[in-house]
């Protein structure tokens, strides 16, 4: 599992990413997260709720209430235009970020 | 099963959001929970671990409740800028013009006798030296309040030393703009006299409050590891 001071950085990236694919709700994103990364990025309710509620007050995503297969109602998420606007200059300064990690560290080789 | 919604319901009790966000809050949170819970269950594990391993969602509840209502923009009575920089600047502020003005009607001046002192310049100095001597405390308290809040060192010694800051707008800015205007200023100001008034109203108050606020942090720091190393 990665550090949560690195992941906390990373979790903006990560979920706007997961929604880039179509609307989840708050459970299916943590999950999906989890397995697009091998286990090595995983959120709890308590660090993804409080994000997801701040992406939406940012307008970065919008979320409206589904009824799930078992009948219960559900809040699905997706990605705004501002969202997908922001998505690309952002996975740029992530990229930026390992490149320069990688130059300086060797994070790569580590 | 139990019942997701009345737990999690009892666990945001005093939470700062209205009914209706509120209930909205409630239900996904649940949700999520019973889908955790139900998944766990799917596994083939039992449940009561199932609950146990679901309840790991949250390691504390009281910091949920803030994060989320951080998250919906309800910031508490005053921000975290307001408490940590903006109080405490405006503060020092008023109580270094306070003390001015206390030591200018009530201090030393008041009790020298021109006879025995120079006849201009002693009791000025002696009001200087007095309020100077006032603001290490004016310092402290402002360091305590910002530091009380959370802020960062930075942070800390900006809003102490903010005080300072009319009377270096006046130095640089006032004094400059005076004497191209004026020219009994501009034929009274030496570089010299420019350097006291300097010295005298921006870098002696600005150590002065400094002087106060680094002795608060470091007794404050020494007394935090004395109480972590007594536990």
């Amino acid at each position: 599992m990665i550090a949560s001071g690195i992941k906390r950085g990373t979790a903006e990236l990560a979920v706007l990413s997961v929604l880039e694919n179509g609307s989840r709700h708050g459970y299916e994103i943590a999950r999906r997260i989890e397995q697009q990364t091998n286990g090595s990025l995983g959120f709890t309710l308590a660090a993804l709720y409080p994000m997801l509620y701040r992406l939406e007050m940012q307008k970065l995503i919008r979320g409206s209430w589904e009824t799930g297969p078992n009948g219960r109602r559900r809040r699905c998420y997706r990605l705004t235009a501002e969202g997908k606007r922001k998505l690309s200059p952002l996975r740029k300064e992530w990229s930026r970020l390992f490149v320069a990690l990688r130059k300086l560290a060797g994070v790569v080789n580590a | 099963m139990p019942d997701w919604n009345e737990f999690v319901r009892h666990q945001l009790v005093g939470i700062e959001l209205n009914q209706g966000e509120m209930a909205d809050v409630v239900e996904e949170l649940a949700g999520h929970l019973e889908e955790a819970f139900r998944n766990l269950r799917c596994q083939g594990i039992t449940e009561q671990e199932a609950v146990q391993r679901a309840l790991q969602e949250v390691r504390s509840w009281q910091e949920l409740r803030v994060s989320i209502e951080s998250s919906r923009g309800r910031e508490p009575f005053m921000n975290k800028r307001v408490s940590q920089f903006w109080f405490p600047a405006f503060l020092t502020l008023f109580l270094s013009q306070v003390a001015l003005m206390v030591v200018q009607e009530f201090g030393p001046r008041n009790y020298l006798s021109p006879a025995t002192s120079h006849p201009r310049m002693l009791p000025q100095t002696a009001v200087f030296a007095a309020w100077v001597a006032a603001l290490p405390l004016i310092g402290a308290l402002g360091a305590y309040l910002s530091g009380r809040a959370g802020g960062p060192a930075k942070l800390v010694f900006s809003a102490i030393t903010f005080p300072v800051f009319p009377f270096l707008a006046f130095v640089v800015i006032g004094l400059p703009i005076a004497m191209l205007f004026d020219d009994h200023v501009a034929r009274g100001l030496s570089f010299p006299l420019f350097l006291v008034t300097f010295s005298a109203w921006v870098v002696c108050p600005a150590l002065a409050l400094v002087a106060g606020g680094w002795f608060l942090r470091h007794f404050a720091k020494r007394s935090g590891r004395q109480n972590i190393a007594g536990n």
